[in-house]
C-alpha cells in the first residue's frame, strides 16, 4: 500500500500520533448516531495545544478540513471526517489541580467528565452541571451546550466556564473569557466547533455534600407532573431533578390501519438532595405539596455514585447490543406553555419498542439560568426539555426515519429549539430558523475565525462554505 | 365497485367509514370538543384534477356528523382547512407521503389553529386512513 505522501510531513510537525486508513479503528469511522460512515484521510491524536495549532496550519497549507472528535456522542455530521483530518482530542486529557479556593479547575479539551468527577471527588468538589452520560469530553459538551439534572439552576455546562484556550480556524491560539475576545468565548460555547477547537477550559466548581437522597415519585398524569416539576424548580430545595416518560404497554391498536403496540404513559420524577450524613434530610418537609400518583422508593447514595448512576444503564445497553444501533435522538427544549400539548401529541402513537435501549427524557428547565448566546432556547422563564432517544436496529432505520423527521418538525413548530448533538438533518432555512436573530452573528463568527471553512464541515451549511469531504488538492 | 371521487356517494361512503372506524373514534375522542372541529379538505386543481374539489367534514368527539362536497375554496363553518394541490393529496392517500409530513414541510397549507391540529395528529392520521381505505376511482387513475 502506498504511503500517503502527506503522512510523514504531518507526523514531523507534531508530537502526537498520526494514523492512516489502514490503522483506523472502525469506531473512528462513525459516531454514536451510527448514521454516517465516513473515512478520514488521517486521524491525529494531538499531544498539546501546540500540536492542535500545528495541525490547523498544516490543514490550511494542504487544503484539508479538520473534524474534531471527543467521545463522538454526536449523532449527525459531527465528530467524523470525510477525507480530511479527524482530530481525536481524547489524547489531551490533563487535569490540573483545582485552584486553592476550590472554585475552578483547568482541564484540557479532551478530558472525560467522569475522570474529572473522580479526580475531584476526594475534595467534594463537582462541576455545577454534569451530563447524564459522563463518558463524554469537556470540549465536546461545551461545544454543544451540555445539559444535566442541575441545569434548571445552573444553565448549560457552558454557563459555568471562566476561560477557554481556543485554536481557531486560522491557526491562532487565543485565550478568551467573558471580557477578552468575548465573541470567541461565547462562540465556542454551544458553537458546534465552528470557530475554533477548545484545548483548555477553566471550569467553575461547587462544593458538593457527600451523600444524596433521591425520591422516586411516579405520576400518572402529565399535567400533574408538570405542575409539580414547576413547583420543585421554584422551591429552591432540590439539587437535581430528573424525569422521563415511561410506557406501560396495553396491547395493540390500529395506527393508520396497522396494529401496533400502544402504551399508557407514566412519568417518573426523581428529586434529589445532597446532604451530610450527620444531618439527613427531612422527607416530609421536602415532599410537602407534591402530589404524585405514587412514591416508590427513596435511595441514599454517595454523591459520586449518584453522579455515575447512568453507567450501569449504559453498560446494560452495551451488553444488550443496542449501543451499536442507530441513535437518532430528537431532543427539544419546549416552551412551558406548549409542553403538555406537544408531549401529548407524540406519546400516544410512539411504539414502546422504539425505546429498547433508549428512553424518553423530560427535563424541567429555566430559560433564565443560561446566558449562552448560541445555545438556543425558547423565550420564557420556564422550559421543558423533551427527548425521544431511541436505539433503532439499522435495518429499521428507513422505516423509523419519517416518524423522527416529523417529530423534530413538530417540536420545532410547537416553538421548541433542538439540542444539536442529536439527529439533525437540516437545510439552511431550518438552521436560520433555529438560530433566529443569532444566525447572522453566528455566520460572522465563522467568517472571522474560520474564514476558509476548515473546521467541522458538513454539518452547518454556512453560506458559501466548502462542501464536506472535498478531497484535498495535494 | 369503486366510487367516483368527488361524488355525493363517495362522501356518504366516507362518512360511514369514519363512523365505523374504532381507530378514528378513539384517536379523535377529544377532537372538536370546545372548538370547531369541522374540517375542509381542499383538493386544489392540479395533475388530473381540472377543477378544485372541496370536502367538508363535520367532525366532533370521534364521530363524523356529515360529509359533503361543497362549492368554493373556503367555508365559514370550517374550523380548519387543509389545502394542497391534488397530486400532493394523491401521494398522501397512496401512503407515499405522510399527511403530517406534508403539513410540517408546508406542502399542505393549514388554515386554523395549527397547534390544535398538531396536538390531534393521531386523529388526522386515522381520518386520512379512512379516506385512503375507500375503494375509489380517482381522476386520472
Amino acid at each position: 500500500m502506498a504511503v500517503d505522501r502527506l503522512y510523514q510531513l504531518l507526523q514531523n510537525r507534531i508530537e502526537g500520533v498520526v494514523s492512516t486508513p489502514d490503522q483506523f479503528h472502525p469506531a473512528q469511522l462513525t459516531n454514536f448516531g451510527n448514521l454516517y460512515h465516513w473515512t478520514p484521510r488521517f486521524v491525529v491524536e494531538p499531544a498539546s495545544a501546540r500540536d492542535v495549532a500545528a495541525v490547523v496550519a498544516f490543514a490550511r497549507e494542504h487544503g484539508l478540513t479538520i473534524s474534531v472528535r471527543g467521545s463522538a456522542h454526536s449523532q449527525s455530521r459531527l465528530a467524523i471526517s470525510n477525507g480530511g483530518i479527524l482530530l481525536s482530542m481524547t489524547s489531551m486529557r490533563r487535569i490540573l489541580p483545582p485552584d486553592p479556593s476550590g472554585r475552578t479547575v483547568d482541564v484540557e479539551g479532551g478530558v472525560i467528565w467522569r475522570d474529572l468527577v473522580r479526580a475531584l471527588a476526594p475534595r467534594h468538589l463537582v462541576p455545577p452541571v454534569l451530563t447524564n452520560n459522563l463518558s463524554v469530553t469537556v470540549g465536546g459538551t461545551l461545544a454543544i451546550g451540555g445539559l444535566g439534572l442541575t441545569s434548571f439552576k445552573y444553565g448549560t455546562q457552558g454557563d459555568n466556564v471562566q476561560e477557554l484556550d481556543v485554536v481557531t480556524g486560522t491557526g491562532e491560539k487565543i485565550t478568551c473569557d467573558r471580557k477578552r475576545n468575548s465573541d470567541l468565548f461565547w462562540g465556542s460555547l454551544a458553537g458546534l466547533g465552528q470557530a475554533g477547537i477548545i484545548t483548555r477550559a477553566r471550569l467553575d466548581l461547587r462544593k458538593a455534600k457527600p451523600m444524596t437522597r433521591t425520591y422516586y415519585l411516579l405520576y400518572d398524569d402529565l399535567r400533574g407532573f408538570l405542575e409539580d416539576a414547576k413547583a420543585a424548580m421554584e422551591s429552591g430545595v432540590w439539587d437535581h431533578l430528573e424525569s422521563w416518560a415511561s410506557p406501560c404497554p396495553q396491547g395493540t391498536k390500529p395506527v393508520a390501519g396497522r396494529r401496533q403496540v400502544f402504551a399508557r404513559w407514566f412519568y417518573p420524577f426523581h428529586l434529589t438532595v445532597e446532604f451530610d450524613p450527620e444531618n439527613p434530610p427531612d422527607d416530609a418537609k421536602l415532599l410537602r405539596g407534591l402530589k404524585p400518583f405514587d412514591r416508590l422508593y427513596t435511595d441514599d447514595l454517595p454523591t459520586i455514585d449518584f453522579l455515575e448512576r447512568m453507567i450501569p444503564v449504559f453498560d446494560l445497553w452495551k451488553r444488550g447490543g443496542t449501543w451499536g444501533h442507530v441513535h437518532a435522538w430528537v431532543e427539544t427544549v419546549l416552551p412551558w406553555e406548549r409542553a403538555a400539548d406537544c408531549i401529548e401529541s407524540v406519546l400516544p402513537d410512539l411504539p414502546p419498542s422504539v425505546l429498547v435501549g433508549g428512553h424518553v427524557l423530560l427535563w424541567p428547565a429555566k430559560g433564565t439560568s443560561s446566558r449562552s448566546r448560541f445555545f438556543m432556547r425558547p423565550p420564557g422563564v420556564d422550559l421543558m426539555g423533551f427527548g425521544v432517544l431511541p436505539a433503532i436496529p439499522p435495518r429499521f432505520w428507513e422505516q423509523a426515519r419519517p416518524m423522527l423527521d416529523n417529530l423534530g418538525r413538530l417540536t420545532e413548530l410547537m416553538g421548541g429549539k433542538r439540542y444539536l448533538s442529536g439527529y439533525i438533518d437540516w437545510d439552511e432555512d431550518r438552521w436560520r430558523e433555529h438560530f433566529g436573530d443569532q444566525w447572522e452573528p453566528y455566520c460572522a463568527l465563522k467568517r472571522k475565525y474560520d474564514p476558509d471553512s476548515l473546521l467541522n464541515p458538513g454539518f452547518v451549511p454556512f453560506p458559501a462554505a466548502r462542501p464536506a469531504g472535498v478531497p484535498a488538492a495535494d | 365497485m369503486p366510487l367516483g371521487f368527488g361524488t355525493h356517494e363517495w362522501a356518504q361512503a366516507l362518512e360511514t367509514a369514519i363512523n365505523a372506524s374504532s381507530e378514528y373514534r378513539n384517536a379523535a375522542a377529544s377532537w372538536g370538543v370546545g372548538f370547531n372541529g369541522n374540517l375542509l379538505l381542499a383538493f386544489e386543481r392540479g395533475g388530473a384534477l381540472e377543477q378544485g374539489l372541496y370536502l367538508l367534514l363535520k367532525l366532533e368527539r370521534g364521530r363524523c356528523l356529515a360529509a359533503e362536497f361543497v362549492p368554493g375554496p373556503s367555508r365559514p363553518e370550517a374550523g380548519f382547512t387543509l389545502r394542497a394541490p391534488y397530486p400532493i393529496w394523491r401521494e398522501i392517500l397512496n401512503g407515499k407521503t405522510l399527511a403530517a409530513s406534508a403539513i410540517l414541510t408546508g406542502s399542505m397549507r393549514v388554515e386554523g389553529n395549527m397547534i390544535a391540529l398538531l396536538k390531534h395528529a393521531g386523529a388526522h392520521r386515522s381520518l386520512i386512513h379512512c379516506v385512503s381505505s375507500l375503494d375509489t376511482r380517482f381522476p386520472g387513475a
